[in-house]
This record gives structure tokens, C-alpha cells and sequence, in this order.
């Protein structure tokens, strides 16, 4: 398992954490954007197989960059995170087009991989 | 005597003088039957419109109305010399005797605000031509026009008939075409006016619409029965022209007669009782619906609701009371500034009332508003603060775990970091909960929590003095606030080397005091901070003043009621 991931998220301390994470449990993290217009242009440029995306971002929200960066046949899975629970965002995560949402205390490898297949 | 009043005398002198003149020429006419009335009938009403002409610019000498009028008025005049026995003063009388009408028609177009706009222009330009031609085709071809002792045309060049009747049919079908415009224009001017409008444009609107009519009928009659029919229309419509200054005058009379009675209705309905409804009573007096209040509070304009309001940009007057700003009325552009100023000095008093409910819903609404934002505040704080330590220490502890088997000594290691991290996280909630209500407050009183805030405090503070006992709940809130949020601010901005704390129970009040030795020049509009304070002193009727000179360093004063 060789998955690329891009982490976006505005907390530093988080996508440190995440990649430490994920690295440990087999994803290959190829990058790291900190708002929601990098986030889009990251993903083009890096073409990840995962981006694992922040809600609450300091420009745009993940809801309106998981709706631009997904929908095509070459399109990233992607996977919502957050520090908030996904009952806080109603159906908003399910029309995103993103593949789930995880919150962010519950992050693994395995919530990720449960959620990719 | 300014430029002004002698301007109008002069015209005065002038229209006695044109007005005498053409008394003699009709005294002395051979064509005209009954001189006596000709004489009263075309000088008085001569003299009507100048008169009334000079009245309306001496009231208003900005507006074109007055001097329109005059102008019509010796343009009527000019019509006495067709009684000369001269023929070339004859001639020149007949081809000026339409003048007046065009005057008149323009003053119709730029009655009220006595100025015309580009269409009107051009309708006034061309009823301006055809007045001056209307009479050419008679004076040409010599028919015989008013009577048949008349002195002769001298501008005669044929005694064809036929050509003078088809000018004249010409010319008469052109002017009933543009008296049917005049009409329609004056007609949509009424229909898009408003209700005070309406009043204003009323006397001289209709008078002026039955006149054209009148004069279109006539010229129709003409041409339809080829005679010069003397008959009752052009009576009628000299009738209804002589009645204009009168008309005129009239609706200002009444109109300052019924303002009288408005201001003093309006007086004894505000002495009676306080209806709740100013604006409508307000509105009522100056008979216009769409009027509105402002209110003048703290450097700004507000609606009734508290709801601040852009600075008036339509037609309004100041209410003051005692030369202080307390408002505005907003009304129809077309009212009597007298009018509206007389009902605004009624209303001064009832105003400032009203004002100061202004003045409260908006703190009120500035209340409610801090606290949306404070919770927006906490939530941001929370969800950035705490709550992400808190998932960097579950990811921590997940990694951790994953690493015990294969790294015992890195785990270990982060182990210590995640108890770093939850310390922090404590600390944040901790401090987080304080400023939501600080637990010593409620548990210990005013006293202990005020020193707890001077040890916290960044730069030495020196509590003077304190009450021991315990002050009512809210008051030890407001009171803690006020000397929290001045030492925030003299740690950011005073560059301060120390400051001073105390509270005094004073004649009743708690007196909050907070004094820096910095560099003073503190802007109250500062941030909100100093606003909100002010909103929750006074929701307890309370004060707070800032007292900030620069180089003097600052204080900051609350008065609270016990």
C-alpha cells in the first residue's frame, strides 16, 4: 500500500501530527497546504490519490474545495476532518462530493482505509 | 431697503406707469365701445399678476415663479395697446397679444420649483414661437381681426384672404396640438405628485389647465366654423386668466391659515398625553405620509428602533430645543420650509423624548450584539485553543500507542509531550472559563478577585482600595469587567510602568477607578471594548468616562448605583 496523501489544514500542530500518523501506518505524504486556494492548486500540481481536508479553513471552506476538486474520473478521494463532530454539519459533508468525513481525535489508518474502499 | 425690495419697487413704479399708459390709450381709443370697463378690466388685471409676481419673489426670491408671474402680468399689459389709434403700435399690440399666454404656459411648466426641464424646455420654446407668429398671418393678408374700425396692418403685403385664412387655420391647429401637450404634461405632473405636492400645485395647476383647454376649444370652434367667433369662450377663458393671482394667493392664505391651525392642533395632541406615534402626528400636521424622524444621538444619526441611519440625504430640517441637535424630519421636498419649521419647534420636546428611547434601544441592540459576539468569541477560542490540543493529544497517544511494541523509548517520549500538551490545554479552558465569569468573583467578592487580576496583570498594580462586604451581583460583575479590561488595555497600549486599582462606595455608588502613569492619549472609539463597558454600566444607570490627556497617562472612571 503506497497511497499519496495531501494534508490541508490551517493548524500546524495538526498536520504535523497527521502525517506523523499516517506515514507510521503505511500512506505516503507528499504534501501539505494551509488554506482552501492552495488546497486546489496543490492538488492539481501533486495529484494525490487522498486529500485529507480540513473543514474550517482561514478562506474558502473544505465543503466548497472537496466540490472543486472532486467529480472528475482522475479526482482525488477525499476525506473531510475535523475537530467538530459531523453532526454539527448535517448533510453538508454527504453533498460535498467527499468520500467521509472523520473526526479529527479519531484519526487512523484504518478510519482512512474503511473509508477509500 | 436691500437690492432686492428696490428691484421689486422699481418694477412696481414700472407696472403703474405701463398700467396708466394704457388706461390713457384705451380712454383715447376710437375702436374700443365701453373704455370704463376695458380700462378696469385689462390694468386690474394687469396689475393683479405683477403684484402677485412681486409678492411671490419677495417671499421667495430664488424661485422663477414670482418673476414668471410679473412677467405675464406686463405681457397682459401689452395687450391695452391694441386699442391705439396708431396703426403701428396697433400692429405691434395684436402681434404681441398672445405673449402672456406663453408666459403663462411657461409658468404653468415650471410652477412649483420655477425652473424647466429639457422636454418642458422645448415645449415652452415652441408655444414662445407660436405666440409670436400666431398673429402674422392676420396682420399679413390684412383680415379683418378684432373689429371693423381697427386702425389697418402696417405689415400688410396682400389682401388675399385666402392666404391669411389657411396661416391662420395653420397656425390655430398647431397651437390646439400644443395645447393638448401642455395639457397632458400638466396632467402627469398631477397623476406622479404627491399629497403635499398636490396641495402646492392645485390652485394654479387646474386654473391653468381649464385656461388651455379653454383657448383650444376656442381655436378648434375658429377653425372648424371659419368665424371669428367672439362669443363666451374667449370670456371665459380671460375670466379664469383673471382669476389666477387670486387663486394663487388664496392657496397661500389658506395654506398658512391651515398651518396655523395644524401647529396648534399639533401642540395641544402633543400636551395631552404621549401617544406613542410623534411621527404620525407629525405627518399629519404637515399633511404628508411619507415623513420620517431621526433622532441625533452621540454623533450620529438613529432611527426610533436604535438602528443607525445613513445622515438624511432627501429634504429635511434640523429640530433643536435649547440649541442642541436632538433631530430631523424628513418630509416631501415641496412643503413650506415656515411650515415645516414651525411644526419642528413644536416638536422639539416630545423629540427629545423620543430620543432618548433611541438612545436605549440602541445600547440595548449594541448589548445583545456584544454578546452574539462574545459567544462567537468563546467558540473560536475553544475550537482553536483547547480543542485542538486536545486532538493533537489523541493523535499523539495514537501514535504513541502504535510505537509501544516496536519503539517503547519513543513512545515514552511522547507519552511526556501528550501530558505537556494536556497541562496546556487545562491552563487554556482554565483561562477561557475566567473571563466567561470568574469563579473567585462569585465565591470570594469583588475584593479577592480584583487582587487576583493585579497579580495576573503583566505590569505591577496596586490595588488601593476595595470594599470587603459584597456588593450586589451585578455591580461586582460590571465593576470586575471594567478593571479587567482597562488592565488588558494598559498592558497592549499605555506602555505603562505601573498602575493603580481602586473602589469606593460613594454617596450610593460604586466608584471604579483605574489609573495608569503611561503615555495617555486613549481614543474612547477605540475598539469596542470601552463601548461595551460603557452599554453595561449603563444598563445598570451607570457612567463611565475616560479621562486620557496625552503625556499625562490615563484613567478610566465607572460609576456604578448600589
Amino acid at each position: 500500500m503506497d497511497c499519496t496523501v495531501l494534508i490541508v489544514d490551517d493548524h500546524p500542530s495538526f498536520r504535523a501530527s497527521a502525517r506523523v500518523l499516517l506515514e507510521s501506518e503505511g500512506f505516503n505524504v507528499i504534501g501539505e497546504a494551509v488554506d482552501g486556494a492552495s488546497a486546489v492548486s496543490e492538488t492539481c500540481r501533486l495529484k494525490p490519490q487522498l486529500v485529507l481536508l480540513d473543514v474550517q479553513l482561514p478562506d474558502i471552506d473544505g465543503f466548497d474545495v472537496a466540490a472543486r476538486i472532486t467529480g472528475h474520473p482522475d479526482s482525488p478521494a477525499v476525506i473531510l476532518v475535523s475537530s467538530r463532530d459531523s453532526s454539527d454539519f448535517g448533510p453538508l459533508v454527504s453533498r460535498s462530493g467527499a468520500r467521509g468525513f472523520v473526526p479529527k481525535a479519531e484519526l487512523s489508518g484504518e478510519r482512512v482505509q474503511e473509508l477509500l474502499v | 431697503m436691500n437690492a432686492l425690495t428696490r428691484a421689486l419697487a422699481m418694477l412696481a413704479l414700472a407696472a403703474l406707469l405701463v398700467g396708466l399708459l394704457a388706461a390713457a390709450v384705451i380712454a383715447s381709443s376710437d375702436h374700443v365701445d365701453d373704455t370704463a370697463f376695458a380700462i378696469t378690466f385689462m390694468v386690474g388685471v394687469g396689475y393683479a399678476w405683477i403684484a402677485t409676481g412681486l409678492f411671490a419673489t419677495y417671499r421667495r426670491p430664488a424661485n422663477k415663479v414670482g418673476v414668471l408671474m410679473t412677467a405675464t402680468g406686463f405681457a397682459w399689459l401689452l395687450n391695452a395697446f391694441v386699442a391705439a389709434n396708431s396703426p403701428a403700435i396697433f400692429t405691434f399690440a395684436v402681434l404681441a397679444s398672445n405673449l402672456y399666454l406663453a408666459t403663462f404656459v411657461h409658468l404653468l411648466l415650471a410652477y412649483p420649483q420655477g425652473t424647466l426641464r429639457r422636454l418642458e424646455r422645448r415645449i415652452a420654446a415652441v408655444v414662445y414661437a407660436l405666440c409670436a407668429v400666431g398673429a402674422l398671418p392676420i396682420l399679413l393678408s390684412g383680415l379683418e381681426v378684432t373689429c371693423e374700425r381697427c386702425p389697418d396692418s402696417v405689415i400688410q403685403i396682400t389682401s388675399s384672404t385666402t392666404v391669411g385664412t389657411v396661416g391662420d387655420i395653420l397656425t390655430s391647429t398647431a397651437a390646439i396640438l400644443l395645447a393638448g401637450t401642455v395639457i397632458w404634461v400638466l396632467a402627469a405632473r398631477w397623476r406622479a405628485a404627491s399629497r403635499p405636492q398636490r396641495r402646492v400645485l392645485a390652485p394654479l395647476l387646474w386654473s391653468g389647465i381649464v385656461l388651455v383647454a379653454l383657448v383650444a376649444v376656442t381655436l378648434t370652434s375658429q377653425t372648424v366654423s371659419g368665424d371669428q367667433v367672439p362669443g363666451i369662450l374667449p370670456v371665459a377663458w380671460q375670466v379664469v386668466f383673471a382669476a389666477v393671482p387670486f387663486a394663487f394667493l388664496g392657496g397661500l392664505l389658506r395654506g398658512q391659515i391651515a398651518q396655523a391651525d395644524a401647529v396648534g392642533e399639533l401642540l395641544q395632541r402633543l400636551g395631552e398625553a404621549s401617544t406613542g406615534d410623534l411621527r404620525g402626528l407629525l405627518a399629519d400636521a404637515l399633511h404628508d405620509p411619507s415623513l420620517q424622524l431621526l433622532y441625533w444621538v452621540e454623533d450620529g444619526w438613529v432611527r426610533r428602533d436604535g438602528r443607525s441611519a445613513d445622515r438624511p440625504h432627501h429634504a429635511y430640517t434640523p429640530v433643536e430645543l435649547n440649541g442642541e441637535l436632538v433631530g430631523a424630519i424628513i418630509h416631501d421636498a415641496s412643503l413650506e420650509p415656515e411650515a415645516v419649521a414651525n411644526v419642528a419647534a413644536a416638536a422639539g420636546l416630545a423629540m427629545r423624548g423620543e430620543r432618548l428611547e433611541a438612545a436605549l434601544r440602541r445600547s440595548r441592540a449594541r448589548i445583545v450584539e456584544a454578546g452574539l459576539q462574545e459567544r462567537r468569541r468563546l467558540e473560536r477560542n475553544l475550537h482553536d485553543g483547547a480543542q485542538q490540543r486536545l486532538v493533537a493529544l489523541s493523535l499523539t497517544l495514537r501514535i504513541a500507542q502504535n510505537q509501544i511494541a516496536k519503539n517503547p523509548d519513543t513512545a515514552a517520549e511522547m507519552v511526556g509531550a501528550a501530558q505537556e500538551e494536556l497541562t496546556r490545554a487545562l491552563e487554556e479552558l482554565r483561562e477561557l472559563a475566567r473571563g466567561i465569569h470568574p469563579a473567585v468573583l462569585s465565591d470570594r467578592g469583588l475584593q479577592a478577585a480584583v487582587e487576583a487580576l493585579a497579580v495576573r496583570s503583566p505590569l505591577p498594580v496596586k490595588v488601593v482600595e476595595v470594599p470587603g462586604e459584597r456588593l450586589p451581583e451585578p455591580v461586582e460583575a460590571a465593576a470586575y469587567f471594567v478593571i479587567a479590561e482597562a488592565l488588558t488595555n494598559v498592558a497592549k497600549y499605555a506602555n505603562a510602568s505601573n498602575a493603580t486599582v481602586a473602589v469606593r462606595r460613594v454617596n450610593g455608588h460604586a466608584c471604579v477607578e483605574v489609573r495608569d502613569d503611561g503615555v495617555g492619549g486613549a481614543d474612547p472609539g477605540r475598539g469596542s471594548g470601552l463601548q461595551g463597558l460603557a452599554d453595561r454600566v449603563g444598563a445598570l444607570d451607570g457612567s463611565l468616562a475616560l479621562d486620557s490627556p496625552p503625556g499625562s497617562g490615563t484613567t478610566l472612571r465607572a460609576e456604578i448605583p448600589v
